[in-house]
C-alpha cells in the first residue's frame, strides 16, 4: 500500500524528469551531431548516444515496468587484416598502423548498425515527442493548483481589493498565472473553480503510473529490436529515410554545381584577359572536381559515369633534324614539346568542352534540388514539427515569464509573406506540414535522377570516348588472351615433352632392347617387355592429365552443366548443382566456364572452410550466369589470389565479368557473367 | 562367349577382336558408330558387349548413350564400357538402373590381357567390374552420407575392392584375409547399407551404388 501510494506520488515528478531528460537529450544531440562531423570523435559521439539511450532504456523498466531488449550487433568491430608485405589495407589505401584502419572499420561497424540510426532518431526526435504526452500529468496538476489558488485569490482581491499579483521571488507567475486564472473565473462561483482544480490535480496524480508505463511503451517500441516497430518492418521508415536521404545528396550536388559555374565564371574571364590560355589549364585543374562529381552521381543515381578524358599520347621520337613534332609545330627540346603538346591534348578532347557546357548549365538544373529541401524544412520541420514541439518550451516560457508564443508562430510568420493564409486557422498547419513534407520526400528522388540526368547527358563520355574506350579495352584483352594461349601452349609443349614424349622414347628404347635380348635372354626380355607395359600406361595417364587441363573431355562429350556435375562429384566437398540452361553455350566460353568453376570449388574447398557448396548455372537476358556460393567464413579478398585475376582476365576475353562478395563471417557468393548465345542441344560435334 | 564390340579406331578395334578372339571369345560383330552398335545389340543379344564411350558421327557419348539405351530394351544386357578418362557421373548413370552386368574400364586395362578377359567374364555374368581410378576418386572424398560413415576402415577397403568387381575369393586375396573374415564384413557391409537379404550378386551391385552415390 504504501508502495503503491510512493510510486503514485513519485509519478508526476518522474514524468517531468522524463520531459527534462528528453529536452537534455536533445540539447546534447546538437554537440553530438557535431563531434559525428568532425569524423574523429565518431565512435565517441555514438558511445555517449548510446548511453543516453541506454538511460532510456533503464528508465522504461524502473519507472515504466516495460524492459527494453538492447537491439545492437552483437560481437565486435572487425579488425584489420595485416597484408604479406606488412601494411593495412583501407579502402584501397594502405597504412603502416592498424590503428587508422581499425577506427574506419570500427566506424563503418557502428553507422552500419540500423539501431545507431534509431538512437540519433529517438534523442533528436521520439524522445521529446514522448515527452508531450508525459507532460499531461504534471500539468494537470500544476494547472489544477493554479485553479485552486486563483480561486483563493480571486476571493483574497475581493476581501481586500488589494493587487494580488503584486507577489515577487521565485514564484511570482504562480500569481501571476492565479491572475489569469482569476479573470477566466470571473463572474463565475468559486466552488466551481476548486472542484475544477481539485478534479485536475487528482486525474494528473491518479494517470501518473499510466503515462510511465505508456512512456516506457513508446521506449520500448523505437528503442527495442526494429522488428517491434511497424514503422521498421513494413519499410516506411526506410522509405522516409531514403527520401531524406535523396534529398541532401541533391542538396549536395546543387552546392557541386554552384562551384561548377563559379569555375565556368572564372574561366570566361580569364580566357577574355589572357586570350583563351586559361581555358586549358583552368579545365584541367578541375577534373578531379568533376571525376568526383561522376563518382557521386554514378553512386548515387546508380548509373555509369566512367571518366571520360582522352588518354594523353607518348611523346614520338625526334624527327631527322632532331626536332619534335607537336601538331604542325616543331620544337627543338623534349620539354619544350610536352608543354606544347598540353593545349592540343586538353582543347581537342571534347570531353573538355562538354565539361564546360554542364559547369554553365548545371545550377539551373540543380536548382530544383531546393523544392524537395524546401518542403521538408519549411513543411515538415517548420509548421508540422515545430508545432508539436511547442509545448516542450511554449508551455514553460509561458509559465516562467507569462510570454506566450502561439504554438502556430511558423503559420504566422509564413501568413506575413502570404497574407492570404491568415484567413486560414493556425492549426491545419499541422496537416499541412505534413503533407508538404511528405511531398517532398516523394520528389526527392525525381528531382535527384533529373539533376543525375543531366550530368549523364553532358559528362558520360561521348560515342566517339565510347569507341575509343572499347579499343583500348579489347586491345587489352585481346594482348591478355594471346599471352595466355602463348603461356597454355608452352605449359603443353613441356608437359608433353617431361611426360609423355619422354615415356614413349623409354618404351622404343626398351622394345629395341627386347628384340636384342629376345633369343639371348628371354626372361628379361619377358622383365623389360612388363616395364614397357607400364611406361605405356603411365604415358596413357600423362596424357590423360594433361587432356584433362585443356579441354576436359566431359566438356566436350556432354557440354557444361554435365562437366560441372561431373566436377562436383569429384570434389572434396558436397556440391550442389542447379542448372537451368535450354541449350549449349559456345565451345570457348563453356570451358571458360567450366574451369572458372574449377577455380572457385578449389577456392572453396582450400580457403573458405566451406562445408557445402551451391553451382548455379543459368542463362538470363543474353548472358551465361553461374553462381557459385559457399557456406565457409567469408572474408575472401578479390584483390588478393592470383587465382581470381586469371580468371577475371579469361573471362573478360568474352566481355564476361565476376564479381565477388564475401563479407566476415560468409557466405561468399562469386558471380560470373558471360554475354553469349545458347545453341540447340546436341549440335556441337567436337 | 558372343561378343559385340563397338571402337571407331581402326587399330584398336582390330587389336580388341583379336584380343578376344584369342582367349576363345566369338566376336559377333565389330561396329564403329553409335546407331549401329545399338543395331547389332538388339539383333544379336550378346553375352557381353565392349563398348567404347566416344563414338561417331557426333563424337561425344554416343557410345555411353547406345549401350544405355540398349539395356532399356534388353534390362540387364552385360555391357563393359572402355574410355580414355573415367568420370563418376557416367560410372552412376550406368549402375543406375541397379541390375548388374555393368563394367566400366580406362582403355588402359586391356594391356593387361588376363584382368581385362576376367572383367569381361565377370560382366557377362552379372557382375561390376569398375576402374579403380574411380573408386580411388571416391576414396580421396571425405565420406558425405551416413551409411557409409558406419562403415569401419576395413569394410571400406572391402567395399571399395568390391565395387571394383573382385569377388570374395579376390578380396581375401589381396587383402590378405581368409574368405570367411571377407565373407563376415561383407555381411556386415550389407548389414550397415540396410541392403536386404537376396541374390549375393544383386546386393553387390547396390552396395557398389551407394557407395557412388556417397
Amino acid at each position: 500500500m504504501a508502495g503503491m501510494i510512493r510510486s503514485y506520488a513519485l509519478a508526476p515528478l518522474r514524468l517531468l524528469a522524463l520531459a527534462l531528460l528528453a529536452v537534455a537529450g536533445l540539447a546534447a544531440s546538437v554537440p553530438l551531431m557535431a563531434s559525428v562531423a568532425v569524423v574523429i570523435t565518431y565512435p565517441a559521439a555514438v558511445g555517449v548516444c548510446r548511453r543516453l539511450t541506454g538511460f532510456s532504456r533503464r528508465l522504461a523498466l524502473a519507472w515504466g515496468g516495460v524492459a527494453v531488449e538492447t537491439p545492437y550487433q552483437s560481437g565486435s568491430a572487425p579488425v584489420p587484416a595485416q597484408r604479406a608485405d606488412g601494411w593495412y589495407e583501407h579502402d584501397g589505401q594502405l597504412f603502416k598502423s592498424p590503428a587508422y584502419p581499425r577506427f574506419f572499420l570500427r566506424m563503418k561497424w557502428l553507422s552500419d548498425d540500423p539501431a545507431t540510426a534509431r538512437d540519433w532518431g529517438w534523442l533528436v526526435l521520439l524522445a521529446p515527442l514522448g515527452a508531450v504526452p508525459a507532460l499531461l500529468g504534471p500539468l494537470l496538476i500544476v494547472a489544477g493548483v493554479a485553479a485552486l489558488a486563483g480561486a483563493a485569490g480571486v476571493s483574497a482581491a475581493a476581501a481586500s481589493g488589494s493587487e494580488a499579483a503584486a507577489g515577487g521571488g521565485t514564484w511570482s507567475w504562480l500569481p501571476t498565472a492565479a491572475t489569469s486564472w482569476g479573470g477566466v473565473l470571473d463572474g463565475r462561483p468559486t466552488w466551481l473553480a476548486v472542484a475544477a482544480g481539485l478534479a485536475a490535480v487528482a486525474a494528473g496524480a491518479l494517470a501518473g503510473p499510466m503515462l510511465l508505463r505508456a512512456h516506457g511503451l513508446w521506449s520500448r517500441y523505437w528503442l527495442g529490436h526494429a522488428s517491434r516497430s511497424w514503422w521498421h518492418t513494413s519499410g516506411f521508415g526506410e522509405w522516409l529515410r531514403r527520401g531524406g536521404h535523396d534529398t541532401w545528396k541533391a542538396v549536395l550536388l546543387l552546392g557541386l554545381s554552384l562551384t561548377g559555374f563559379a569555375v565556368f565564371a572564372l574561366t570566361l574571364l580569364l580566357t577574355m584577359v589572357s586570350g583563351g590560355f586559361g581555358i586549358a589549364w583552368i579545365s584541367y585543374a578541375v577534373r578531379p572536381m568533376m571525376n568526383q562529381y561522376r563518382r557521386l552521381c554514378a553512386k548515387w543515381g546508380g548509373v555509369e559515369l566512367p571518366d571520360p578524358y582522352r588518354p594523353r599520347e607518348p611523346l614520338g621520337e625526334p624527327g631527322p633534324d632532331g626536332r619534335y613534332r607537336v601538331g604542325r609545330s616543331l620544337y627543338a627540346t623534349r620539354d619544350g614539346a610536352i608543354r606544347a603538346g598540353f593545349f592540343p591534348w586538353v582543347l581537342g578532347d571534347p570531353a573538355t568542352w562538354r565539361d564546360l557546357a554542364w559547369m554553365a548549365t548545371a545550377p539551373l538544373v540543380a536548382l530544383c534540388a531546393v523544392l524537395p529541401g524546401a518542403l521538408i524544412g519549411v513543411g515538415y520541420f517548420g509548421l508540422f514539427w515545430q508545432a508539436l514541439f511547442w509545448p516542450l518550451w511554449g508551455l514553460p516560457l509561458f509559465l516562467i515569464t507569462g510570454f506566450w508564443v502561439s504554438p502556430w508562430y511558423c503559420w504566422q510568420l509564413l501568413a506575413l509573406a502570404f497574407p492570404a493564409l491568415a484567413a486560414v486557422p493556425g492549426w491545419v498547419s499541422v496537416p499541412v506540414g505534413l503533407l508538404l513534407g511528405l511531398l517532398g520526400v516523394v520528389l526527392a528522388r525525381p528531382v535527384l535522377y533529373t539533376i543525375v540526368g543531366w550530368a549523364l547527358l553532358l559528362l558520360a563520355p561521348g560515342r566517339t570516348a565510347r569507341l575509343s574506350e572499347r579499343v583500348e579495352h579489347l586491345a587489352q584483352t585481346r594482348a591478355d588472351a594471346v599471352d595466355a594461349q602463348s603461356a597454355e601452349l608452352r605449359r603443353i609443349e613441356r608437359d608433353l615433352h617431361d611426360g609423355a614424349q619422354a615415356r614413349l622414347v623409354a618404351v622404343g628404347l626398351s622394345l629395341g632392347t627386347v628384340e636384342q635380348l629376345m633369343d639371348r635372354d628371354p626372361a628379361a626380355a619377358r622383365e623389360l617387355l612388363a616395364q614397357a607395359r607400364e611406361t605405356s600406361a603411365a604415358a596413357l595417364s600423362d596424357l590423360r592429365d594433361l587432356v584433362r587441363g585443356i579441354h576436359p573431355p566431359v566438356l566436350a562429350e556432354r557440354g557444361l552443366v554435365d562437366a560441372v556435375r561431373a566436377l562436383a562429384l569429384d570434389a572434396a566437398l558436397p556440391v550442389d548443382v542447379h542448372a537451368e540452361l535450354p541449350g549449349q553455350p559456345p565451345a570457348p566460353i563453356a570451358t571458360a566456364a567450366y574451369f572458372a568453376v574449377a577455380e572457385a570449388l578449389a577456392n572453396a574447398a582450400r580457403h573458405a572452410g566451406a562445408h557445402r557448396v551451391g553451382v548455379d548455372i543459368r542463362h538470363v537476358g543474353g548472358l551465361l550466369r553461374v553462381t557459385v556460393t559457399d557456406d565457409g567464413h567469408g572474408g575472401a579478398d578479390p584483390a588478393r589470389g592470383s587465382g581470381l585475376r586469371g580468371l577475371r582476365r579469361r573471362l573478360a576475353t568474352f566481355d564476361g565479368t565476376l564479381a565477388l562478395h564475401s563479407p566476415q563471417g560468409g557466405p561468399t557468393v562469386l558471380t560470373m557473367e558471360i554475354p553469349c548465345v545458347l545453341s540447340s542441344p546436341r549440335t556441337s560435334t567436337s | 562367349m558372343r561378343v559385340v564390340l563397338a571402337e571407331d579406331l581402326y587399330l584398336l578395334r582390330e587389336g580388341l577382336v583379336r584380343l578376344l578372339e584369342a582367349h576363345g571369345c566369338t566376336v559377333a560383330a565389330a561396329v564403329e558408330t553409335g546407331p549401329d552398335l545399338l543395331t547389332a545389340l538388339l539383333a544379336h543379344r550378346p553375352d557381353v558387349a565392349v563398348v567404347d564411350v566416344r563414338l561417331p558421327p557426333t563424337n561425344t557419348d554416343e557410345g555411353l548413350r547406345a549401350a544405355l539405351d540398349a539395356r532399356r530394351q534388353v534390362p540387364g544386357l552385360p555391357v563393359l564400357v572402355l574410355s580414355q578418362h573415367v568420370e563418376q557421373l557416367y560410372a552412376r548413370e550406368l549402375l543406375a538402373d541397379g541390375t548388374g552386368g555393368i563394367g566400366y574400364l580406362l582403355k588402359d586395362r586391356v594391356f593387361n590381357a588376363d584382368q581385362f578377359l576376367d572383367a569381361v567374364r565377370r560382366v557377362a555374368a552379372g557382375g561390376t567390374a569398375m576402374d579403380p581410378e574411380v573408386i580411388a576418386k571416391l576414396m580421396r572424398q571425405p565420406v558425405r552420407n551416413a551409411p557409409l560413415a558406419r562403415l569401419t576402415p576395413r569394410e571400406r577397403e572391402v567395399l571399395a575392392l568390391m565395387a571394383e568387381g573382385r569377388s570374395n575369393a579376390a578380396i581375401a586375396q589381396q587383402l590378405f584375409l581368409s574368405d570367411s573374415a571377407v565373407g563376415k564384413h561383407t555381411n556386415s557391409i550389407f548389414t550397415k547399407l540396410d541392403l536386404a537379404p537376396s541374390d549375393d550378386d544383386n546386393r553387390r551391385v547396390l552396395a557398389v551404388l551407394a557407395y557412388l552415390n556417397a
